[in-house]
């Protein structure tokens, strides 16, 4: 079942386009891989999804359907909190643990205390946490390490229950250790979750995702099962791309 | 050889102009502090002034209370507008062209002199807005002289404030007012607080701005918001402009510098403890 789907799709900083004419369909329950070179439209194609682009001066044409509905007929607040996205540099608020975690369900109602406690370990024990802090909770999130500000940064992505978590390269920053936790918690996660991750590492797509997409200079060049793209790509370019990166 | 000259020579420039900015900076004080020291006594704090021409004997009671509410109304109507203004150009405003606009203006209010501010207070809350020489006319208009100082400061603080912190927020659908609220304002808090603290201080010390909207040369503690108010830094004008008494002149001046640096070391400890807190 696809939850999205993009058609006819084009995105423009002021007036330069970056993404030309794309149509895709993201499976339900899947990791969807986009891989490409810098500059290829990755990162503004996550921002999309979620209609996080406004925010940074970028606008859309055409559709993204979300569960079939146009995201844009849908509340912009709705939108994201269906659709949670985790950036690649880790934005922890510069609170609390807990209070990074509560942050959301505070505003969206949850006033009881136990119920808040409750998400706050659920949440933690998923992105694999729990063990490392469970003793400094109320302790400032920016002490925690890169990998680990990370995983909370997931953690409180999914505190608002999102149905989709889209990730923009969210290990370049990481040492191989932290991406190795991420990878195992993305496939945990994947049970329950629609993921979609933009990333530089090749063999990360190959590990991890079920479906790859191969963007180049803002267009969509191939999209396919995550092993047929990496044994037997169609395209010439894509051929040339993850050969090139693995030569 | 050229060269360390020129070193030595920029070297001794700037410890010259440290020890003469520190020096100078001491003197005034510490001058302050000798002249004004003997009359400065505990009636002289809490008594209503006294004698003929009024201000030869007793204290400043009436004008140290003066001083702190005037200051009270203008922070409070400064910042209310100030912090609303950054919150809308740095959160709200879409056009960069109003933006730039709105910040000009705000330039160019922060270089109005402070006796233009005075008059204008003069003819639109004293006269048009038939509100009399009062503690809420001369607090209005001191309130307009501190609303840039507050309001570039704030937007500053909210500019700095981790861009992607905001995104993050935004990206787990919650609204801009809860951001605002409980993400952006409690952490420039300090900073906020602490440029409201330097504006009191700074318009605590103004005399321009009230003298023809409210500071009176003797009033008693102002009952209400429409009544005339003494101030510090007027009755230290009166008192050395008439020659009425030095001596006074210098223990209210004393007063005067005493409550501002209090004030400033305030700000600078919530300054400080911040910084702190950060690491």
């Amino acid at each position: 079942m696809n939850v999205l789907e993009l058609k006819d799709f084009r995105a423009y900083y002021g007036s330069k386009r970056v993404i030309n004419n794309l149509n895709m369909a993201i499976k339900k329950n899947k990791i969807t891989a986009i891989i490409g070179p810098s500059g290829c439209g990755k990162s503004t194609l996550l921002m999309s999804l979620n209609t996080m682009l406004e925010e940074a001066e970028g606008r859309t044409e055409g559709q993204i359907l979300f569960n079939g509905k146009d995201v844009h007929s849908i509340s912009k607040e709705e939108v994201r909190r269906r659709i949670g996205i985790v950036f690649q540099k880790p934005t922890p608020f510069p609170f609390s643990i807990y209070k990074n975690l509560t942050y959301a369900p505070i505003y969206y109602g949850v006033k009881d205390k136990k119920r808040l406690d409750g998400i706050v370990v659920e949440k933690l024990k998923i992105s694999g946490l729990y063990e490392e802090v469970k003793d400094e909770i109320h302790g400032s999130a920016l002490k925690l390490s890169g990998g680990q500000q990370q995983r909370l940064c997931i953690a409180r992505a999914l505190t608002v229950e999102p149905d989709v978590l889209l990730l923009d390269e969210p290990c370049s920053a990481l040492d191989v250790k932290n991406t190795a936790n991420i990878e195992k918690m993305l496939m945990n996660l994947v049970q329950d979750y629609t993921i979609v991750i933009v990333t530089h590492n090749l063999s990360q797509a190959k590990r991890i995702s079920d479906y790859t997409a191969f963007m180049l200079d803002g267009e969509l060049i191939e999209y396919d099962e995550t092993h047929r793209i990496f044994t037997s790509p169609q395209d010439n370019r894509t051929k040339e791309y993850i050969e090139g990166i693995y030569g | 050889m050229m060269k360390r000259i020129k070193s030595v020579m920029f070297a001794l420039w700037i410890c010259l102009s440290f020890i003469l900015t520190i020096a100078s900076g001491s003197f005034v004080i510490l001058y302050i502090f000798i002249k004004g020291f003997k009359s400065v006594d505990l009636e002289f704090l809490l008594s209503n002034p006294g004698g003929i021409p009024i201000g030869t004997e007793g204290g400043v009671f009436p004008a140290i209370i003066g001083s702190i509410l005037l200051m009270l109304i203008a922070i409070v109507f400064a910042s209310i507008l100030a912090i609303a203004t950054a919150v809308y150009i740095v959160f709200y405003c879409r056009s960069q062209r109003l933006e730039n606009i709105a910040d000009a203006i705000i330039q160019c209010m922060a270089g109005v002199p402070s006796i233009v501010l005075g008059l204008f207070g003069y003819s639109v809350m004293v006269v048009t807005f038939n509100m009399g020489r009062s503690l809420l006319s001369a607090g209005l208009t001191l309130g307009l002289m501190i609303f840039p100082f507050i309001q570039v400061r704030v937007e500053k603080a909210f500019q700095e404030f981790s861009r992607s912190a905001i995104n993050a927020s935004y990206s787990l659908g919650v609204s801009k007012v809860y951001t605002i609220f409980k993400l952006v304002l409690p952490q420039c808090r300090r900073d906020i607080v602490s440029s409201i603290t330097l504006a009191g201080g700074f318009a605590m010390g103004a005399a321009a701005p009230i003298m023809l909207t409210g500071a009176v040369i003797f009033a008693p503690v102002p009952k209400s918001l429409s009544s005339p108010v003494m101030a510090l830094p007027l009755h230290l004008y009166i008192l050395a402009n008439e020659g009425i008494s030095m001596e006074k002149a210098y223990a209210t001046a004393l007063v005067l510098i005493a409550l501002l640096i209090i004030i400033n070391i305030f700000a600078m400890t919530l300054t400080l403890w911040r910084k702190e807190v950060k690491r």
